[in-house]
């Protein structure tokens, strides 16, 4: 298919282009208690062309684009059709001239690891035992769950020499615990994987199962006021994912964000924890065909590095580094045990816990807290949290414990003292 | 004009019948969805601007759904021709006989009888005014900028205006036994955002629009930019919330949020298989005030998720999920019908043939009352107006509700002080909430400018919306 594009391209005389080849490939589960509700399997391929066009406006040089699709069996004639269309459109999209990343024919990167060793249906096999395997108490069990096995298979090239091929299986899904007694509760978890770390999946749905449980012994909300809140798990990795975004070409070049290489981003005077920040590359190259690396975000509150696919790199005079969403960060030196020896209200698990990147807000309704008066640990459900990280940035306590998932290692708690709560009057 | 056919779809129909007929040598039902999409994103910005394919939208693509008589397997793709036909039914063969290669012990697979199926025969379009390949992408672009540019000109203090419209249109083909289903369905939306910068922070306002139809849209996106202006502004200078229980007036853009995440998700009846809704022990029961009458339907409505027939090839329905305060209907899918013995209600939706087809919602909103919004307000003594509404996460277990909301304007003795608070988290206890109503106005407004997740996940278009409001809220 992409001789057909490439012959395309070349009559109608266009020489500046993307073309993203992806041959999609997975296998599904659907579970309602222990039983296979349905599977699914997909078997596509997705091609998708970027057209590039240079001219003229104002005395400047300008660089459109646009991107379409092209569906498998579509024939010649469609196909110059669609990206004679796409040119037309490029020149209608006056954006300043920048250049595309240079490459050359690259060998291509494989899969590794206990998917690709496997396949599709063994690999399935094996992550449904491990999901299940806890799963045969009468107290706390499995509502349902979904598991997605994917392999795809990607090749990338472009007018400047970029031709890239690499291939990565991953596994994803969700599963919801209820536990019925003394009420009837549930919880909603979700897992990615690239590989399958053994008995991990498993030691997940373990810690699900004592989280719903105290759910179900949850009853009541916090009283409304002010409180030292723990954040912990996947809420700490939205939190810091403010600075993932602010620190983005796409955010800093449309001044949507002000950051600077150098700026210390936590304010002037911190009195908590420094934060450092490890961009992890996940595939080995970005959609662009950028080679993606580990780089350093922040080291010590310190912007080192904006992040961003060519357009805007070249905007910012920056280096184009791919777009990142996978961070490592190092833990702190406080022990949780520490973080817990005053009253706190710790967090959860949220209905839907939300970082707005334009304002710094964060917040969302509590589904299971722990509060400490001093005295007694309760757990709670109900009433909101809300803040501005601007507000507590220069105050964050980091735990010396560490939680990692598929897109963030670091610290498992923050502790942020102030929190405005919304409960029970 | 009506939304014309897809000739892709035309073309591959017959192969496609071949294939089903092929199938159905082997499988007691067999159904094939065919899908032919085109959709286009066009904006502008003071730094940016796009015209591209909405890549999530765009498509071409096909599922072959089969039963051996008590299992459900399904197979996506996107390439079929003769030489393809028989591949593709040894992969749904393969894939139907899978289930004891990959289940571990102690596990086993749901016995679901056939579809019984009407014979039907169907084919409907949408209605358009503007057709947007024929506007072209160079006028819709250029009306775009000239909103930008308005809203920009506006004020020195806007640090940008975005300006969005995207439409999709596509041709929908399911075959089964007993059927044979063509549907052509276009739907515009647009949105303005605007930004304005208080030091590190970035307030932000938008309003959006949305129709079942084409570019017409573009000529009522003017009139909200200075508007849009003025409010974001006014955000500029907002106050956190006071957490607390406040009297609260919800125009209808939150109303329809309240309407989708409180109960809308809580009636989807694939959530009743999975005991995964609180809805089945109150049916017939009061869980709002009698003044609530909420509907539900592809056909309920004409806005962005409306269509003929839903993707496992049901009749699009107008379910009344709550009657004057009393639940009396969920919405289902095809599957789930047939596990609680109920009628399927045209919801089984798809994200896209790559994706399974789950209970959704399409266009959900509540009827209007009597009251006229200034009298709403001077009722309340202390309170608020909440406006813009971005987003909200269900809880159909729990009947929990949080929706974020980013204008509350502040009501004392009567009157709207002029004071905003921003941003807020509206959560409570369903029932409390939807009891708590005690004034509806009489006009109802629908908004399908915005996307629907299943948890965190299989988005879908669809409408929402209502009359202005009066309840009792939890407000941080």
């Amino acid at each position: 298919m992409t001789e057909q594009i490439l012959a395309a391209l070349a009559q109608l005389g266009i020489k500046t282009y993307l073309i993203s080849e992806t041959d999609k490939e997975s296998l599904e589960c659907f579970f309602v208690k222990k039983r296979l509700d349905l599977k699914r399997s997909t078997d596509t391929k997705e091609v998708e062309v970027t057209v590039y066009r240079a001219f003229e406006k104002d005395g400047k040089d300008m660089l459109g684009s646009s991107i379409v699709q092209i569906h498998p069996g579509q024939g010649k004639e469609e196909i110059l059709d669609v990206l004679a269309g796409a040119y037309r459109a490029a020149a209608l999209v006056s954006n300043p001239y920048y250049e595309l990343p240079s490459g050359r024919k690259e060998e291509p990167v494989p899969a590794n690891g206990r998917f690709a060793a496997d396949g599709l249906a063994e690999s399935m096999k094996n992550v449904c035992q491990e999901l299940f395997a806890a799963d045969h108490r009468t107290d706390v069990f499995l509502n349902s769950a979904e598991v997605f096995l994917r392999r795809h298979k990607t090749h990338i090239l472009n007018s400047s020499g970029v031709d890239v091929r690499y291939e990565t299986y991953d596994v994803w899904g969700e599963y919801v615990v209820q536990c019925v007694e003394p009420q009837d509760v549930e919880t909603y978890h979700q897992f990615k994987y690239r590989d399958l770390e053994a008995g991990d999946l498993q030691k997940r749905v373990e810690e699900a199962f004592e989280t719903t449980l105290a759910r179900a012994r949850a009853s009541k909300a916090p009283k409304a006021g002010v409180y030292t809140v723990l954040l912990s798990g996947d809420q700490v990795k939205t939190l810091f994912d403010y600075y993932l975004s602010r620190a983005s070409t796409n955010m800093v070049y449309q001044k949507y964000s002000n950051y600077e290489v150098g700026c210390q981003v936590q304010g002037g005077q911190v009195e908590g924890d420094l934060l450092t920040i490890r961009l992890k590359a996940k595939d080995p190259y970005s959609p662009e065909g950028i080679p993606m690396k580990d780089r350093t975000l922040l080291e010590e509150g310190v912007l080192k590095t904006l992040h961003g696919g060519a357009r805007f790199a070249y905007y910012l005079g920056v280096e184009p580094t791919g777009k990142y969403r996978c961070i490592s960060v190092p833990v702190g030196s406080t022990p949780l045990e520490e973080m817990k020896s005053k009253p706190y209200l710790h967090l959860v698990s949220f209905s839907d816990f939300q970082m707005d990147d334009f304002t710094g807000h964060f917040g969302g309704e509590i589904r299971l807290g722990f509060l400490y008066d001093g005295e007694t640990v309760t757990p709670v459900t109900g009433g909101s949290v809300s803040g501005s990280i601007l507000d507590v940035q220069d105050r964050l306590t980091f735990s010396k414990e560490r939680y990692h998932s598929a897109d963030y290692d670091g610290p498992f708690a923050v502790r942020i003292e102030g929190l405005r709560v919304a409960g029970e009057a | 004009m009506k939304v014309q056919e897809s000739d892709f779809i035309r073309q591959k129909k017959p192969l496609l019948t071949r294939l089903l007929n092929r199938l159905l040598e082997e499988f007691p039902y067999a159904s094939i969805l065919a899908v032919d999409s085109k959709a286009r994103l066009y904006s502008a910005s003071r730094r940016n601007i796009s015209v591209s394919e909405d890549d999530l939208l765009t498509m071409r693509g096909f599922v072959a759904k089969v039963s051996d008589g008590s299992h459900y397997a399904e197979y996506s793709f996107n390439e079929v021709s003769e030489e393809k036909l028989e591949e593709i039914c040894r992969k749904v063969h393969d894939l139907a006989a899978l289930s004891s290669s990959i289940l571990p012990q102690g596990l086993e697979e749901q016995e679901y009888p056939v579809p019984t199926e009407d014979p039907t025969v169907f084919e409907g379009s949408t209605e358009y005014e503007v057709d947007p390949e024929e506007m072209g992408d160079d006028a819709v672009l250029e009306h775009l900028k000239a909103l930008r540019d308005k809203g920009l000109s506006l004020s020195d203090q806007i640090l940008d205006v975005y300006a969005f419209c995207t439409y999709q249109k596509y041709t929908k083909l399911f075959l089964s036994r007993e059927k044979d289903l063509l549907q052509n369905v276009m739907w515009t939306n647009g949105t303005v955002s605007l930004m304005a910068s208080r030091g590190e922070e970035i307030k932000d306002y938008y309003k959006s629009y949305s129709c079942l139809g084409g570019m017409e849209l573009l000529s009522q996106m003017e009139a909200g930019v200075a508007d849009g202006v003025g409010m974001v502004l006014k955000l500029l200078e907002s106050e956190p919330m006071v957490p607390g229980e406040y009297e609260c007036i919800c125009d209808p853009e939150v109303t329809g949020m309240i309407v989708h995440e409180a109960f809308g998700h809580g009636v989807e009846m694939d959530m009743f298989v999975k005991d995964r809704a609180l809805a089945p022990s109150y049916m017939d029961k009061y869980v709002a005030s009698e003044l609530v009458t909420m509907h539900d339907g592809a056909c309920a409505a004409k806005e962005s998720a409306t269509y003929f027939f839903d993707d496992e090839g049901t009749m699009a329905h107008d379910t009344v999920v709550i009657e004057k305060g009393v639940l009396k209907n969920g919405i289902s899918d095809l599957q789930s019908a047939m596990v609680l013995h109920t009628a399927p209600t045209g919801n089984g939706r798809r994200e896209s043939y790559r994706r399974k087809a789950y209970t959704r919602m399409t266009n959900t909103f509540f009827e209007g009352g009597t009251d006229d919004v200034e009298e709403m307000i001077a009722s309340v003594s202390y309170g608020f107006l909440l406006e813009n509404p971005s987003s909200g996460m269900e809880d159909p277990k729990n009947w929990g509700i949080q929706c974020m909301v980013n204008i509350a304007r502040e009501i004392k003795d009567g009157k709207l002080t002029g004071k905003i608070f921003s941003p807020i988290v509206l959560t409570g206890y369903v029932p409390d909430l939807l009891k708590s109503i005690s004034m509806m106005s009489p006009n109802v407004q629908l908004g399908g400018g915005g996307y629907c997740g299943k948890g965190h996940k299989e988005w879908v278009k669809v409408s929402d919306g209502g009359p202005y409001l009066k309840a009792r809220i939890r407000l941080g």
